[in-house]
């Protein structure tokens, strides 16, 4: 026996003063593993109630509930999940999919309670000893269910597109839009954002499904405008999209647009019609203006059997959708397939008619049992700055109809533009696109009142503007134009400061100091328009309520007059799909004052 | 890894090489062929380690992968054998006799995939599934709403909303 063999036995004794390795307490003391699928947490300012953890949930495990101290609104429905832990199997389907990363789940794993009713509870809200805890499962970074990148848009290169009129926008083909549609979590936060409250997820669904008539039906359900609001709506909707919070938005109107682009004219035209009521007309109605609030009243009430004439001054129906809207963005021939649609439902569309010269408001109505007044704002506002009543200073809205009609007139090689919207974005690039054609080169200068990141247009009319060659210049107001020998010679501006006052009222702060000189022998105002009420008259006029310079209308767009309806920009702006809402809203009310009335015999 | 495929393909119908790392790699190799695979991968290649046994549900395809993991001590690497199977019905030649362990990995993946070894000891006995009567919860055609509609009594007072919807109640409810 050697010595080893013997001492060996005693040098275990060193363990003795060696803290132990097992756990003192191991019912507290045992956290779960870093990333442990614990119980869940979610931030609920983060969260935005979309209920996608509910939609993937395999158990049915999570339910979506109204939670008192938090409030719907746009993008946030409100609701919060709460997680029945008699049905949950840790699965994490819910912390991978969530479109906010709101949801997670802790570490911690040990809880327990006589009432079987206190494993149901809304993680956030019901508070917790693990709300705020450090450790758990998060989603992995890059670990994505959901695509975050939009397809891109195929589009007209700058130097394609900076000389011709025609349309940008390529638009989606098939395989691109079923991946831009795949993104879409059907949560549907966006329909109540869509002034007319277009059923989004559904009529996406068509597109992963490849039903586009389906697609049709689901969009004239809502909106008989959909060949326009493809291409132009200012998609709010966008901005509710519950993809935007870790990813883009999904790209809602080009989706919308596919699904008008793939079904031929004629078949959206019988889809359009199903419903039809076809007995003859009962009630007769008179619209003043064939914009999309006119239109859209006059489809609703046309379909549901009513007789409907619709009176339009300019020579084409369409109003500012074909006045205002330049071709590159909306061709003409897509704004016609809509109108055409809504002919064929049996509506009347009298063009170069004048109510209050070709006819007068009473007779309309005296011949017909109720009048929408849907004018919209077809006068442009003038700065008024010294100058400015010079003939060759005019305003964005005029040249633009212009434009729309044909007219060819010289641009000369400088023109200033005042103002910083989408229609000072329209003119300058109209404007553009003519100087290239006639000139070879550019030579347009958009003065805007308000900072580069404040400026009212979107950001994408701005970036392509400048790209076309537009010179835009934020923060300055005009302070005259400068007449040499009878013509316009420039557009003196001075340095804005700031635009709103402390108390947000419109008051621009100039420095006097910083004035400059901008080259221009055409100077355009694009700076807001007006109401052309002329044709209502003066005993109407007086007769009629007023807020400010607009009609009072209520909620269904009625106006003081039992007889008389109002919808639009003229009343109620700013785009194309509030107009299709409102027109939607008038033709309901004008139905709901029909019923139990006999019609007028005319 | 390559040299010992190429050496395995002189004698064996392989598909193509997946090397995940350079120390494991996967084969994919007909049925008929496994056992004479593994018996040659065991006593020429060193491959004396089964590692495990387990299988994935190709619901769309219809069939079953097993892969059985093979160890090389010496050498430090792993091989994956993988093996399609037809999905119904699911049976395999169990390999029991060549790794003991085998029986325990085939007596799971019969409870848990419903894929049958005849002659692998205990293999219809129940596993951890004391008295499972449905469809094998691993298949991914088992339902596990329906199980837990079925197994589990919902929690009374269970009610939710649908976010459009509610959120046209709470902020348009006149419009239709």
């Amino acid at each position: 026996m050697s010595l080893s063999d013997v001492l060996s036995p005693f040098s275990a004794w060193k363990n003795l003063f060696r803290d132990p390795v097992t756990i003192p307490d191991p019912l507290n003391d045992r956290p779960g593993a870093p990333r442990y699928r614990g119980f869940h947490q979610n931030d609920v300012d983060k969260c935005i109630g979309c209920g996608t953890c509910e939609a993937i949930c395999q158990n049915a495990a999570i339910d979506m509930v109204a939670v008192a101290e938090i409030a719907t609104k746009q993008g946030d429905s409100g609701l919060r999940p709460r997680i029945d832990y008699g049905r949950c199997c840790w699965c994490a389907l819910c912390v991978d999919v969530c479109m906010t990363s709101s949801l997670s789940m802790s570490n911690e794993y040990k809880w327990v309670d006589h009432d079987p009713d206190a494993f149901c509870f809304i993680p956030g809200v019901d508070l917790k000893h693990w709300d705020s805890a450090e450790l758990g499962y998060r989603r992995p970074e890059g670990h994505r269910l959901t695509g975050t990148e939009r397809v891109p848009m195929g589009e007209l290169e700058p130097e394609a597109r900076a000389d011709s009129f025609v349309e940008i926008v390529a638009g989606y083909d098939i395989e691109q839009a079923k991946l831009e549609a795949d993104r879409c979590v059907s949560c549907g936060l966006c329909v109540a954002t869509c002034p007319t409250h277009m059923a989004v997820p559904e009529y996406i669904a068509t597109i992963r499904d490849g039903d586009y008539e389906q697609g049709v039906r689901l969009l004239y359900q809502t909106n008989p405008f959909s060949n326009v609001c493809g291409r132009v709506c200012t998609h709010r909707c966008e901005t509710s999209c519950a993809a935007r919070h870790e990813g883009d938005a999904i790209a809602i109107r080009w989706l919308k647009r596919h699904i008008i682009d793939q079904v031929p004219h004629d078949r959206i035209k019988q889809i359009a019609a199903e419903g039809r009521v076809s007995e003859p007309s009962r009630h007769q109605v008179a619209i003043i203006g064939a914009g999309p609030a006119g239109l859209t009243a006059a489809f609703d009430l046309a379909k549901a059997g009513h007789g409907v004439t619709v009176f339009e001054a300019l020579p084409a129906p369409g109003g500012m959708m074909r006045y205002g809207i330049p071709e590159y963005r909306l061709p003409y021939d897509k704004l016609d397939e809509d109108v055409d649609v809504i002919r064929s439902m049996g509506v009347e569309i009298r063009c170069n008619t004048q109510v209050g010269k070709d006819v007068s408001i009473d007779q309309l109505r005296e011949q017909h049992d109720t009048v929408l007044l849907a004018i919209g704002l077809h006068q442009g506002r003038s700065t008024r700055i010294p100058g400015s009543e010079h003939q060759d200073v005019v305003s964005a809205v005029e040249l633009l109809r212009r434009i729309t009609f044909g007219e060819r007139f010289d641009v000369p090689t400088t023109v200033a533009v005042i103002g910083g919207g989408n229609v000072a974005m329209d003119i300058a690039r109209s404007l553009a696109r003519m100087q290239r054609q006639q000139h070879g080169q550019v030579g347009v200068t958009l003065v805007a009142l308000e900072a580069e990141d404040l400026m009212l247009a979107d950001r994408e009319e701005i970036d392509e503007a400048r790209e076309e060659g537009v010179v835009i210049l934020p923060s300055r107001g005009p302070r005259r134009c400068l007449i040499e020998r009878d013509a316009v010679a420039g557009l003196e501006t001075v340095h804005c400061v700031s635009v709103f006052d402390d108390q947000g009222r419109f008051a621009p702060n100039y420095d006097d100091s910083d004035i400059q000189i901008h080259d221009a022998g055409l100077i355009v105002e694009a700076i807001g328009q007006a109401a052309d009420h002329a044709l209502l008259g003066e005993s109407l006029t007086e007769a009629l309520e007023w807020e400010r310079n607009r009609i009072r209308i209520d909620a269904d767009g009625r106006t003081s007059e039992s007889w008389l309806w109002a919808a639009g920009d003229a009343v109620q702006g700013p785009d194309v799909i509030t107009a299709v809402a409102a027109g939607h809203r008038i033709a309901a009310s004008m139905m709901e004052a029909f019923a139990g009335t006999s019609a007028q015999t005319h | 890894m390559r040299d010992l495929y190429d050496r395995l393909t002189m004698a064996f119908p392989l598909g193509e090489l997946t090397e995940q790392r350079p120390d494991l790699a996967f084969v994919t190799v007909p049925r008929e062929q496994l056992r004479s695979l593994l018996l040659h991968l065991r006593d020429q290649e060193g491959f004396t380690h089964l590692v495990l046994l387990t299988a994935v549900d190709w619901l769309e395809e219809g069939h079953f992968q097993l892969t059985y993991l093979m160890n090389n001590r010496r050498a430090c690497r792993d091989l994956g054998v993988r093996v399609m199977l037809a999905r119904d019905p699911a049976s395999m030649e169990s390999i029991h006799d060549l790794w003991p362990t085998a029986a325990t990995y085939q007596r799971e993946l019969r409870e848990m995939f419903g894929i049958d070894f005849p002659g692998s000891p205990r293999v219809d006995e129940d596993f951890i599934l004391e008295g499972w009567i449905r469809t094998p919860p691993y298949r991914r055609d088992f339902d596990t709403l329906k199980f837990s509609d079925e197994v589990f009594a919902p929690r009374p007072g269970r009610a939710s909303s649908d976010p459009a919807e509610f959120m046209k109640q709470q902020l348009y409810p006149d419009k239709t």
